[in-house]
């Protein structure tokens, strides 16, 4: 089987999976569009250095980081710094409780919230954050995909997660109160 | 956290948000791409072949002036070599930092051009060619080939290509030619006693794209 004929095999399909990550760093289709298509074209550079690793994981790293780069070069703004280690701001903190990590009925009631109105709150949330959650509750990503995707500690990607699900949360209210 | 491994404790909270499917039409633009692509690195993989055979070939049916011209070959061979290196650490070297990029950054080539004007001996070769999705971003001065020389960087998609340009020592026309090096195109080719080497990260089938544009200024 020649390379091309490898590659495809083993890359097209999480093609996807590779749209639904840019989609989301992105927040834009066409935006989208060119980071996999770039993500892909990187791939192929790389492909050699894949060797045993898993092709999803291996994939998706490559189209954060193409994603990233687009992101520096046409929309710096989208690249907000998280702070991993300091504590919780007042504004998550009156959003909803810090911790968030309970499976309590406000969380049962924010999962029927409609998919419009997590849509838009999950767009608005700070990429950094924005990322570890597309990842877990949309791609199904293990904590250890996620850390080695993102380039990440494992307990990062479990404080991001935390957090960002807390500000989730937050914004998701906020949407419901001003419908309502 | 004692739930870490249990999915089901956790608050999937997006869980309902929009798992966005891939256009088909990415799939075959990217399927058309990587096949480009393959088909540009193996160009670059066969050319050296042929150099090799071309020199033995020549070296067995003859002496004198024979070889000498083989030699000849394999100088042209390994200078064209060494530029590509040092053109492919050029144009590192100005995407390590934004500011190394353009020294000025106009998508006019009425500004770029005059620019250069009283810093080099030639005036290089300048055009805007966003329509044809090369999009003018600047020029700056670099050193290349042992002298300065006028770099002129275009957008193309998402990537930055480098143009290089300098006062050829043979003035004859040369038709682009592409080279794969360290995972970058690079194509040469020499128009109006200027010889143009152009990089970036896209496929060498662009840069010729690029090339014969440029030709046409």
């Amino acid at each position: 089987m020649t390379r091309l004929a490898r590659l495809e095999q083993s890359l097209l399909p999480h093609l996807d999976a590779a749209y639904n990550l840019a989609r989301w760093l992105t927040r834009n289709d066409h935006d989208a569009e060119d980071v996999v298509q770039e993500a892909f074209v990187r791939a192929m550079r790389y492909f050699d250095s894949m060797k045993g690793a898993e092709a999803r994981p291996w994939l998706l790293a490559i189209v954060r980081n193409t994603g990233y780069t687009w992101l520096e070069r046409n929309r710096p703004a989208d690249l907000v710094s998280i702070d991993d280690v300091g504590p919780l701001s007042t504004e998550v903190e009156s959003a909803g409780h810090a911790s968030g990590v309970d499976a309590n009925p406000e969380v049962i009631l924010l999962q029927s919230a409609n998919r419009k109105l997590v849509n838009q709150a999950l767009e608005e949330l700070p990429i950094g954050y924005r990322e570890v959650i597309v990842m877990r509750e949309i791609e199904d990503l293990s904590y250890k995909e996620i850390a080695s995707i993102a380039g990440i500690p494992i307990g990062t990607v479990m404080s991001r997660l935390a957090r960002g699900r807390s500000l989730l949360k937050g914004l998701i209210e906020n949407r419901m109160r001003k419908a309502s | 956290m004692t739930q870490k491994n249990d999915p089901t404790a956790e608050p999937m909270i997006a869980r309902d948000a929009t798992y966005y499917r891939a256009p088909d039409a990415l799939g075959s633009r990217i399927r058309a791409s990587l096949a480009a692509e393959a088909r540009s690195e193996a160009r670059s993989q066969v050319r050296p072949t042929l150099w090799r055979w071309g020199g033995i070939a020549a070296a067995f049916a003859a002496v004198g002036v024979l070889s000498w011209n083989v030699a000849l070959l394999q100088a042209r061979g390994s200078d064209e070599d060494r530029l590509a290196r040092e053109v492919v650490t050029a144009h590192v070297r100005s995407l390590m930092v934004e500011s190394h990029l353009n020294d000025v950054a106009s998508t006019d080539q009425h500004t770029v051009k005059p620019w250069f004007a009283g810093k080099l001996d030639f005036a290089p070769a300048v055009a805007d060619l966003a329509a044809s999705g090369f999009a003018l971003a600047g020029g700056r001065l670099d050193y290349v080939n042992g002298r300065p020389v006028a770099a002129l960087t275009y957008r193309h998609r998402l990537h930055v290509v480098n143009v290089f340009e300098w006062p050829a020592t043979d003035a004859r026309d040369q038709a682009p030619r592409s080279i794969a090096l360290q995972g970058y195109a690079v194509v040469h080719w020499t128009r109006s006693g200027i010889e143009h080497w152009a990089i970036s990260d896209v496929a060498g089938a662009d840069l010729v794209t690029l090339a014969e544009l440029l030709s046409k200024v």
